[in-house]
Formats: C-alpha cells, sequence, structure tokens
C-alpha cells in the first residue's frame, strides 16, 4: 500500500514486482511488496532490519521463490526458480555475503558458471584478457595488485568486494542488485564504484541498491523504495526527500530509530562520564602494534566510552583483537596498572577483559547449541564438577531477563533467534563476568534499529556501573553520539583522537580520510 | 609468503616430485639395476592400477567428497572381467567386457554420487557402507578366486613397444587424459564445488550433479584401474582391490591434494603412488628386517605426510 | 528437522529389527539372544566410545587408529598379564598410557602439525600395527586373566558382565559430555572453534584430551575385548573400526561435528549388531550378508545421517 505513486510520465518499468509475499515458517518476511526498476535508473531499496529487503532481493535474483505476487521483466512475466535463470534474463546481483571460491583465481571466479568455450575445452586466455579488461574499470583504487591470476584467497576483504561486483558485469546484466556491495569498500573504491554506476545508468541499466548508508543513497540514488515490515510503505525521488522523511518511513516514526542517524550535530550527548578525569585509569597502551596497527599510545579511565571509528578495515578490529590476547601485538599493556602480556583469550578473560566480535556468526555465536550453552560457554569453570546446572541455567536465566532477549526456552538452539536477540545473547554470556574492560568490535552491523537502541542503553547501563569500553563502530552517528572520545584510525595509524569541540562529522571524517588539520591528535 | 598466484595452486605437486626424486634417488642406490627396462617395468606394473584409482580418487576429494568404496570397486570389476572373459576369449569378447567393466564402474560410481550428491549422506560413511554392496556382489559373481584372461593380453601389458614399457604408455595416457580434463568445464566445477559449494551454487554450477558427476568418474577411473590389475594378475578375486582404498587416499595426499577440497590435482596424485611404491621398494631393499619393515613403511608414510605441516611449524616458529 | 532425538530413533529401530527377526527367524525372538545381541553390541559401543567424542569436537575429527589401539590393548594385556589375574592390574595401567599417549600424539600432529584427522589417525594405525608386528614378530605368548575373563562374561543375574560395564561406561560418558566443562567445551568446539577461542575455550588443548581419550578408551575396549575373545590376533580390532565410527553416525552424531550423544552411539551399536546377527542367523551366503548389510547401512544413513548444507 505505497501511500504515494511515483510519477506517471515515466517509460514502462523494466522490472516490476508487485504483492510479493514470502514466508519462512512462522515468520513473514514479506507481506505486500512492491517495486519497479525503469532502464537507467538507480533505486535505492532501503529499510530496516527485517523489513524484507533482502528477501525482496532474493527474490528478483531468483534465489528465493515468492509466496504470492507478481514479477514482470521486459513486459513479459518472470518466474525464477534459480539465479542462473535471472542471469540469463538479465538480472544479477553482488551480493554483500561473498560468492567467492577462494582457491581459484580472478579470472576463474568471475566467468564461473559461464566460461568462455573454445573447441570443447574452456579458453582461458580469452578468460583472462576479458577479465582484466574488466578489473580496468577499477584500475587505481585497488589497494593491493589485483590481476586475472591472483588467487582470490589473498586478497582482502575490499578487492573481494570488486572482484564481485566484476563477476556480476560478467554477465552483462540490464539489472543489477547492489546489496550492501559497499560495506568493505574504502572510499576510494565507494567513489569509482559510484562513476561507474553513474556511467551503467546513462548506458540504460537498471541498478537496485540496497545499503544501510544513507549519504550514499543520497549520493547515486534516483529513487528511492521503503519497506517495513514486508510491505512497501512509500516510494520517493531523492531530489523531493531528505534523511528524516525517509528515516520517518522507515521507522514508522518510531522514536528509537533515530539515535543511529540522528545526532549528527549532538558531540557526547549520551550519558556523561562519571567523572571522567578523576576515575583510576584502567587500560593504559604505550607504543601497542599488532600486525596493520602502527605503535599507539592510549589511557581509558574507568567507566569510559571510547569510540574506534574510521572507514571500514583500517586496523579497528586488529586492535580490538590484540587486546584480547587472540593475535600476537608489541608494546606495553596495564591493565589496572599492572603489566600484562595476553598470549591468549583466556589470559585476557581471566584479567577481566570481554569481547565481542563484528561477526556474530562466525565468532560470536554457536548457531546449532542451545542458547544457554552460548551463554555459559565462557563461564562453565564456576559451575564445578560435576556443573551445577540447577545455578547455571538459574544465571543464565537472569541474564536472559536482564537483557530482555525474546526466546522460548533456554534449550533452543541460537540458530532460532532474530539478529538482534542473538546480538543480545553474544554480549550476555560476558555480562556475569562484570568484565572491567568491554572491547566491542561493531557490534550493531545488521542489527534493527529497536535493538540498536537497546544496546545502547545497555552500553550507558555498563558505563554507569563502571565498565571501560572500547567501542568501534562502522556508524559515525553512533560513534558521536554514544563516546565521549573517539580514535579515528586510517591505514593502521590512529590519525586523531576527537573529544570536545573536535568530536562532530565534519572532524571525524576528515581524520578518516586523512585530510589536513584533521583534528587534535 | 603465501602464493598469490594461480600459478603454484596449479603446481601443487611440486613438493611430491622432489620426494619422488629423492625416492628415486636413494633406490637407485641400493638397486643400481633399477632403471633396467625390465625392472622399471616390473615396477611401473605395480604403480599403474593405483595410479589410475588415485586420479579418480583426486577428482572426488578436489569436489570435497571421498570414496571408500574404491577398493571395493575394483574387485567387483575384475571379478566380472574374468567371469566375462576366458583364456579363449577373442577380440569381440574382450570389448564386450570392457565395455561392461566401465558400465559397471560408472554404475557403482552413481549409487554413490546419488547418496552423497542428491540424498546428502555423508560421504565417509556412505561410501565405506556401500563397500559392502559390491564387495558382496563381488563375492557373489565370483566365490571363489579365479579365472584366466588370453595369454596376448597379459603379454602385451608386459611387453614394451618401441623400448618402452606398455605400462609407461599408459601413464602418459592418464596424464594426457588429466590435460584433457582439466580445460574441461566439470573439472572446474569440481574445484569450485569443493572449495565453496556455497559460491559454486550462487554463480550457476550445478553442484548437486557436479559432485555426483565425480563419483560416477570415479567409477569409471576404478573399472580402468580394475582392467589394468587384471591385465597385471591375469586372475580374478573377490578382495583383489581391498588392499588399495587407503593407499588411493595416502596417494593422493602425499601428492599435495588438500582433504578438504578444492585443490590439488592428478599429476600429485600419480607422483604419490610412484612415492608410495617407491618407499615399499626401498625399504625391502635396505635390509631392514621383516618385522620392520611395516613399521618402516609406516613411520616414512606418516612422515612424508606431516612433512608439510612439521616445516610449517618450524617456520611458524621462527617467524 | 524431526523433534524425534536419534538416539531414541535408532533404539526403536534396534527393537523393531529384533521382532523383526522373530517373523523370519522364531527362535531368534528370546532373552537369551536378546543379551547374547547387547553383549556383542557392547564391545563395539565401548570402542565407539572415543570414536564419539572424536567425532563431535568437528574439524573433520575421526579417529582410524581405534582398530590398531584396540588389538595393541588386547595383545598388551595378553602379555603383560601372563594369565595372571594379580598381573591384571599392572597390564590396565599400562594399557592405559599406552593407549592415552598414541592418542596424545594423534592430537598433537592434528592440532600442532596440523595433519588431516584421517591421514594422521590412518598413518598412526599404521605405526601402531608396524610397532606390534616388530615387537612380536608373531609369535604373542602370554594368557588371559581369570579375573578379566570372570569380569567380561561372568553372569550377574543372568546378565554378563560386558553389559555392565557398557552401562557404567554410558553414564560416565553422559557425565563426561553432560556435566563437565570439557564436555560443553567440547560441544562448542565442534561447532565454531573460533567461536569457542573467542570465548576463552582453550580449543586446542580441548582436542588433544579428546584424541587422548580416544586412545585411552580404545586400549581399554581391546583389554576388555580380549576377556571375550580369550585370544589375540593381529587384525582382532581392525574389525571393529568402521564399524566403530558407522555406529556413532548411525546414533545421531553429525559428523561435521558439535552434535551427538554417547547414547544415540550405543543404540547405533545395537543396531549395527543386530543387523548382523540377523543376517548371520538367516544363514545366506556370505555375500548376500554382505549386499543386504550395505544395503541396511545405507538405508539407515538416509533416514538420519543426512548432512546439511554448509552455508
Amino acid at each position: 500500500m505505497p501511500d504515494r505513486d511515483p510519477p506517471a510520465s515515466t517509460p514502462e518499468p523494466l522490472l516490476s514486482a508487485r504483492g510479493i509475499a514470502k514466508r519462512y515458517g512462522a515468520v513473514r518476511a514479506l507481506e505486500e511488496a512492491s517495486l519497479s526498476v525503469r532502464a537507467g535508473e538507480v533505486v535505492a531499496l532501503l529499510g530496516a532490519n527485517g523489513s524484507g529487503k533482502s528477501t525482496l532481493g532474493k527474490i528478483i535474483t531468483g534465489i528465493t521463490r515468492p509466496d504470492a505476487g507478481t514479477l514482470t521483466f521486459d513486459g513479459a512475466p518472470l518466474h525464477l526458480s534459480e539465479p542462473a535463470q535471472a542471469r540469463r534474463r538479465g538480472i544479477t546481483a553482488v551480493y554483500q555475503e561473498l560468492s567467492l571460491v577462494p582457491d581459484l583465481s580472478v579470472a576463474e571466479n568471475v566467468w564461473l558458471g559461464h566460461e568462455p568455450v573454445r573447441r570443447g575445452g574452456i579458453d582461458r586466455r580469452t578468460m583472462k584478457g576479458r577479465t582484466a579488461e574488466l578489473l580496468a574499470s577499477f584500475a587505481g583504487v585497488f589497494s593491493v595488485p589485483v590481476e586475472p591470476d591472483t588467487l582470490v584467497d589473498s586478497l582482502p576483504p575490499s578487492e573481494r568486494q570488486l572482484v564481485e561486483v566484476v563477476k556480476a558485469l560478467a554477465w552483462r546484466p540490464r539489472l543489477l542488485v547492489l546489496d550492501e556491495a559497499t560495506a568493505s569498500l574504502d572510499a576510494r573504491q565507494v567513489d569509482r564504484l559510484f562513476e561507474l554506476v553513474r556511467g551503467w545508468r546513462e548506458g540504460g541499466m537498471a541498478v537496485v541498491f540496497v545499503s544501510h548508508r544513507m549519504n550514499e543513497i543520497f549520493r547515486v540514488a534516483d529513487r528511492a523504495v521503503v519497506l517495513r515490515n514486508g510491505v512497501t510503505v512509500g516510494e520517493r525521488r531523492i531530489g523531493e526527500v531528505d534523511e528524516q522523511e525517509l528515516v520517518q518511513l522507515m521507522t514508522g516514526g518510531g522514536a528509537v530509530a533515530a539515535i543511529a542517524l540522528e545526532g549528527h550535530d549532538a558531540p557526547g550527548a549520551a550519558a556523561a562520564p562519571p567523572g571522567a578525569t578523576e576515575a583510576p585509569v584502567v587500560l593504559e597502551l604505550r607504543r601497542f602494534a599488532s600486525g596493520v596497527v602502527a605503535p599507539l599510545d592510549l589511557t581509558l579511565r574507568q567507566g569510559e566510552l571510547v569510540g574506534v571509528g574510521g572507514l571500514q578495515g583500517q586496523g579497528q578490529s586488529r586492535l580490538l583483537l590484540a587486546l584480547f590476547g587472540a593475535v600476537p601485538h608489541q608494546g606495553e599493556v596495564r591493565l589496572e596498572g599492572a603489566p600484562v602480556a595476553f598470549r591468549n583469550p583466556r589470559q585476557a578473560l581471566r584479567a577481566g577483559v570481554a569481547y565481542v566480535p563484528g561477526d556474530r556468526n562466525r565468532e560470536g555465536l554457536l548457531p546449532v547449541r542451545p542458547i544457554l550453552e552460548n551463554l555459559q560457554l565462557p563461564n562453565w569453570r564456576r559451575y564445578g564438577t560435576p556443573l551445577r546446572m540447577e545455578r547455571a541455567r538459574r544465571d543464565a536465566a537472569a541474564v536472559v531477563a536482564d537483557l530482555d532477549v525474546r526466546l522460548a526456552s533456554l534449550d533452543e538452539p541460537v540458530a532460532n533467534l532474530s539478529g538482534g536477540n542473538a546480538q543480545k545473547v553474544v554480549i550476555g554470556k560476558w555480562l556475569s563476568r562484570r568484565p572491567k574492560l568491554l572491547l566491542l568490535d561493531d557490534p550493531t552491523k545488521g542489527v534493527d534499529v529497536n535493538a540498536k537502541a537497546e544496546l545502547y542503553r545497555l552500553l550507558a547501563r555498563l558505563q554507569a556501573q563502571g565498565t571501560t569500553i572500547l567501542f568501534h563502530s562502522s556508524d559515525d552517528a553512533e560513534l558521536l553520539g554514544l563516546c565521549q572520545r573517539v580514535l579515528v584510525m586510517q591505514d593502521g595509524r590512529v590519525t586523531a583522537t576527537l573529544e570536545g569541540d573536535t568530536l562532530d562529522q565534519r572532524h571525524l571524517v576528515a581524520a578518516a580520510m586523512g585530510a589536513q588539520g584533521a583534528g587534535a591528535a | 609468503m603465501r602464493p598469490s598466484s594461480a600459478w603454484l595452486r596449479n603446481h601443487t605437486y611440486l613438493v611430491p616430485l622432489v620426494l619422488l626424486v629423492v625416492a628415486v634417488a636413494l633406490n637407485y642406490y641400493f638397486q643400481p639395476n633399477f632403471f633396467q627396462p625390465r625392472v622399471l617395468n616390473g615396477n611401473l606394473r605395480v604403480m599403474l592400477p593405483l595410479m589410475v584409482l588415485a586420479a579418480g580418487q583426486a577428482l572426488v576429494i578436489i569436489a570435497g567428497g571421498i570414496d571408500l568404496s574404491v577398493g571395493a570397486m575394483v574387485s567387483l570389476v575384475n571379478v566380472l572381467l574374468v567371469t566375462l572373459v576366458t583364456r579363449e576369449s577373442g577380440p569381440p569378447e574382450v570389448l564386450l567386457a570392457v565395455g561392461a567393466a566401465l558400465l559397471v564402474g560408472a554404475a557403482a560410481g552413481a549409487v554413490n554420487g546419488l547418496c552423497v550428491a542428491y540424498l546428502r549422506l555423508q560421504p565417509i560413511v556412505t561410501t565405506y557402507a556401500t563397500s559392502f554392496l559390491f564387495s558382496g556382489v563381488a563375492l557373489a559373481v565370483l566365490p571363489r578366486p579365479g579365472g584366466a584372461l588370453p595369454r596376448a593380453l597379459t603379454t602385451f601389458y608386459r611387453s614394451a613397444p618401441l623400448g618402452v614399457p606398455a605400462t609407461a604408455y599408459g601413464i602418459a595416457l592418464l596424464l594426457l587424459l588429466w590435460v584433457v580434463l582439466r580445460r574441461t568445464r566439470f573439472v572446474q566445477y569440481l574445484y569450485a564445488v569443493g572449495g565453496n559449494a556455497a559460491a559454486a551454487r550462487a554463480s550457476g554450477v550445478r553442484v548437486a550433479f557436479t559432485r555426483f558427476l565425480s563419483y560416477v568418474t570415479m567409477g569409471l577411473f576404478a573399472a580402468l584401474s580394475a582392467m589394468m590389475l587384471t591385465l597385471s594378475t591375469g586372475s580374478g578375486n573377490s578382495r583383489l582391490g581391498d588392499a588399495m582404498t587407503l593407499p588411493s587416499i595416502v596417494a593422493v595426499v602425499l601428492g599435495g591434494t588438500r582433504l578438504a577440497g578444492g585443490q590439488g590435482g592428478v599429476v600429485g596424485a600419480v607422483i604419490g603412488v610412484a612415492v608410495l611404491t617407491i618407499i615399499r621398494n626401498l625399504i625391502t631393499f635396505s635390509n631392514v628386517p621383516t618385522w620392520y619393515q611395516t613399521l618402516f613403511d609406516a613411520v616414512v608414510i606418516l612422515l612424508a605426510l606431516a612433512g608439510p605441516g612439521i616445516v610449517q611449524l618450524i617456520r611458524g616458529r621462527r617467524a | 528437522m524431526s523433534r524425534v532425538p536419534p538416539a531414541a530413533v535408532a533404539l526403536l529401530l534396534s527393537v523393531a529389527l529384533f521382532f523383526l527377526a522373530g517373523l523370519v527367524q522364531p527362535n531368534f525372538v528370546n532373552a537369551a539372544q536378546a543379551i547374547n545381541i547387547v553383549r556383542l553390541a557392547a564391545f563395539l559401543g565401548i570402542i565407539a566410545a572415543g570414536q564419539t567424542l572424536v567425532i563431535i569436537s568437528g574439524g573433520e575429527g575421526i579417529d582410524l587408529s581405534v582398530g590398531a589401539v584396540v588389538t595393541l590393548g588386547a595383545i598388551l594385556t595378553f602379555m603383560i598379564s601372563g594369565g595372571s589375574s594379580e598381573r591384571l592390574w599392572l597390564a590396565l595401567l599400562v594399557v592405559l598410557a599406552v593407549g592415552a599417549a598414541i592418542g596424545l600424539v594423534n592430537g598433537l600432529g592434528i592440532v600442532f602439525v596440523r595433519i588431516p584427522p584421517l591421514v594422521m589417525t590412518l598413518g598412526m594405525a599404521g605405526v601402531v600395527q608396524g610397532t606390534i608386528l616388530a615387537v612380536t614378530r608373531g609369535n604373542i605368548p602370554g594368557g588371559v586373566p581369570r579375573a578379566l575373563a570372570n569380569l567380561v562374561t561372568g553372569r550377574f543375574l543372568g546378565v554378563p558382565g560386558a553389559i555392565y560395564l557398557w552401562a557404567l561406561l554410558g553414564l560416565l560418558m553422559w557425565f563426561v559430555l553432560q556435566r563437565t566443562r570439557y564436555g560443553r567445551e567440547l560441544f562448542a568446539v565442534g561447532v565454531n572453534r573460533r567461536t569457542a577461542a573467542l570465548s576463552g575455550v582453550n580449543v586446542s588443548g580441548v582436542v588433544v584430551l579428546t584424541y587422548t581419550l580416544s586412545g585411552l578408551l580404545a586400549a581399554l575396549g581391546g583389554l576388555l575385548l580380549l576377556g571375550f575373545t580369550q585370544r589375540v590376533f593381529l587384525t582382532l580390532g581392525e574389525t571393529y573400526l568402521f564399524p566403530s565410527i558407522a555406529a556413532v553416525v548411525v546414533g545421531g552424531t553429525v559428523l561435521a561435528g558439535g552434535r551427538g550423544s554417547y547414547f544415540g552411539t550405543m543404540a547405533g551399536a545395537l543396531v549395527l549388531t543386530m543387523t548382523e546377527s540377523l543376517l548371520r542367523s538367516m544363514r545366506i551366503g556370505e555375500a548376500y550378508q554382505m549386499i543386504v548389510f550395505g544395503a541396511i547401512l545405507v538405508v539407515l544413513l538416509s533416514v538420519y545421517g543426512r548432512q546439511r548444507e554448509r552455508e
């Protein structure tokens, strides 16, 4: 039920989806979704997590079959049962979860599934030549050399993402779905991608652009389609709308939604630090370094919430992992004054450090195991032998109640939980340990706005209880809205420490991009 | 240094090749007549059937599977051959038997492929289970060892046309077959499916079908291997292939193919078989007391398999 | 996914098979026969205990050295005790220590030298077999202690000792898996080693301990098996190798790791033994026994041995 129809003067859409519905078991992913894209148009598909936008993307590209609704493409009905079919019709997607085979070369990946064939065999020369041509459009923005023969396994995430784009282009699509395709790209790479998108648009390609980043939507899209709870709730021309209105549409005016996207100009708006300067020092780093992370000094006081920002993949995660003892590091670390050298996470844990990983599914959860086990994994030592299960269960129940995790039973697999609730479990396993220092690696990635708001409240509460928090986020608004101090990293270096007057969007972006006079060092 | 180019990936057999050179040199030291055609031919005759089998195993392992029924398949085809062919058989019967052998091999492979690829059963246990099926059928076909091939065939297998052992041609043909296969989409997809099945599926590769085909191909290779073996032994035995299953896997791993799939190749597997066989030779010729030979054999193989890991461990310590 | 635990399915299946056997072979169904089958299953079950742990630990975990270690356990008991019941304790100690040491080497090789478990344990099986040959030279002097034979075959309330021992092991395994930190961490390691490590689990330690336990349990299995077979030979344990894996899988433990139970393995051992006994009692030729056994295994696997597609 779109509340406003787009201008009707434009030509027939290339793709049109009407009344799409899709259920996964009891979960209703899409109820009444519609979307239309014309040739030579970039449409942004917006929605909070759980709004169904990725399901809609999957339906368009043939990964998922809809339960109801009609799809037409190029004037003819579209019935897709697999992605290969969509590609043959000219619909291709670049996914957030990478679809590359690490052991194959770039060229082999790009042409996987439609290798050029000559005399019954794969024509490797043609394959490499055409790959080289496609890679040329990203020449100059690669951070490592990328050749057709390069093994994908050896590439960093951003380059893999670009290979993913090239791979989609190799199919010569008429409709390209970019699903969070900028997530792991650096600024120059995003700029180049957007230049290319504009070029493709000129060439008559239709693009569906899915992104969490509001600014990107305003930079590249012509029109925005907003989904909420599986229903298309509005369409707007980008020139006729502002961020506030889109956020309003995405959240239905819910109050919690704003924190992440507002607050651009509200430095240190969250809970005031309880006596920031007089509080005892919890963590002290002297010339601390690890891998890409260049030597840095840092002092954290009790109850501080300090942010780590910058473009994605600048060494922030590595810094947190090194502090947790999960990767080798050099330099001096003092925890509450005592020198420590963690050689593995166990030692860090015993000293009162906790870590919430960025990749929830790969690093934070045991999907097939019960919630109880996920919550108690670090804590079994406390329950003796034989394990006092009643106590473990009671403690887990207390954490669950405290965090308001919505679940049927502690014995159900954690895989049954939604992203936000699963993230609470990842954090919850540390809570009963009352960590002195909590390291958070982009904990709100892929989490819906309500869960984000709850997480912010939890952080504020922990802070008030005296927990020191080091918080990496790829969401600038979040950093600016929550933290008293933000370290900005670029290429493994802390390029600025923002606080007070300098804690604003302008300084943050400038520091992240390495601009001159970016802020107080 | 991480190998960043596809070149090294395509040449995983380099390490086993070095191993082979060392093994051959040692063998030559203990057995100076090693390179005499008669001795060489004798060695190659032993190697060829296992090489063919290991080549098939390599394909299955590259695609992310494993086949523990290969020995039973070899036995099955072997008893089939000696049942269809007698010492007096002429070319038509022999051709018929070859056709039947390939058909049965492919069918046995298809059973495995069906279970693993379409019913999604775990390969290790499934192929273990089907090995009972195949062994049982083999035993039913030929309850007592026996049978014979036309003398011309067995003589040909031992001959050396143009001064080169017939088996050497066989190995050359096997490698040539691999060169041809490597150019096909099918083999390209084996690597893709073994490397990242989800990515392969997203790229439009028919993952289940590719896995299925890998087992069917294995069946064909097992049939070929059985033919070579039958030429070598000249008779049938329903347990003949049993002892080949584990060596076929060891040879593949020795040849630099990762058990997890997605990487490796047939060349490595072929070299792996040569290394395995020569190690056995060495133990025989180096005056190791008989009772110690099994132990020696096992330790050498374990060290060869562990070698790359140990080197990495030492390197890792230094870094 | 069915709600019924695979262990229960396997157990029901073995009971059903038993009565099915009654239809084919009316004199098959009686208490003595049932007890006999459970006793046979007990040895397979005991030998498969370590295999269960290894398979739960994931990382393509599998222990192909159990067969050789079972043989070694039996031979060591045979030689050290020399038939003397007083020396059984010494034999037990040595057997456990040697089994654990072999498992320890497996674990260290897998964790620190990064040899795939299949290859490492396969190689180890060869080394153990080779050692047995080299040391014994095919000539194994010794004897079966009477105490051991009594323990395993002696009956209490009509039930042989082996079954009590198996039940005891079942309880012990349940305790280890469900009521110790090791058990909990083992499942975590099986599902996702990175998550486990980042949650403070000593992943290397858990894996090494798991293979050590597997070696120890296999050696213990060999000792007990000697009490039943009353004689030793070089291939004594080998016949139990693949059945031990099959029992684990038929019992619902997922080969990909992280899920399963020893009760499942016990039920799996019952199913396998039942099938074999049934086939043997039907007096059909060996060839057809093999065919039917293979077919039943495939059917069992397709009922609940399916693997989930890796995402």
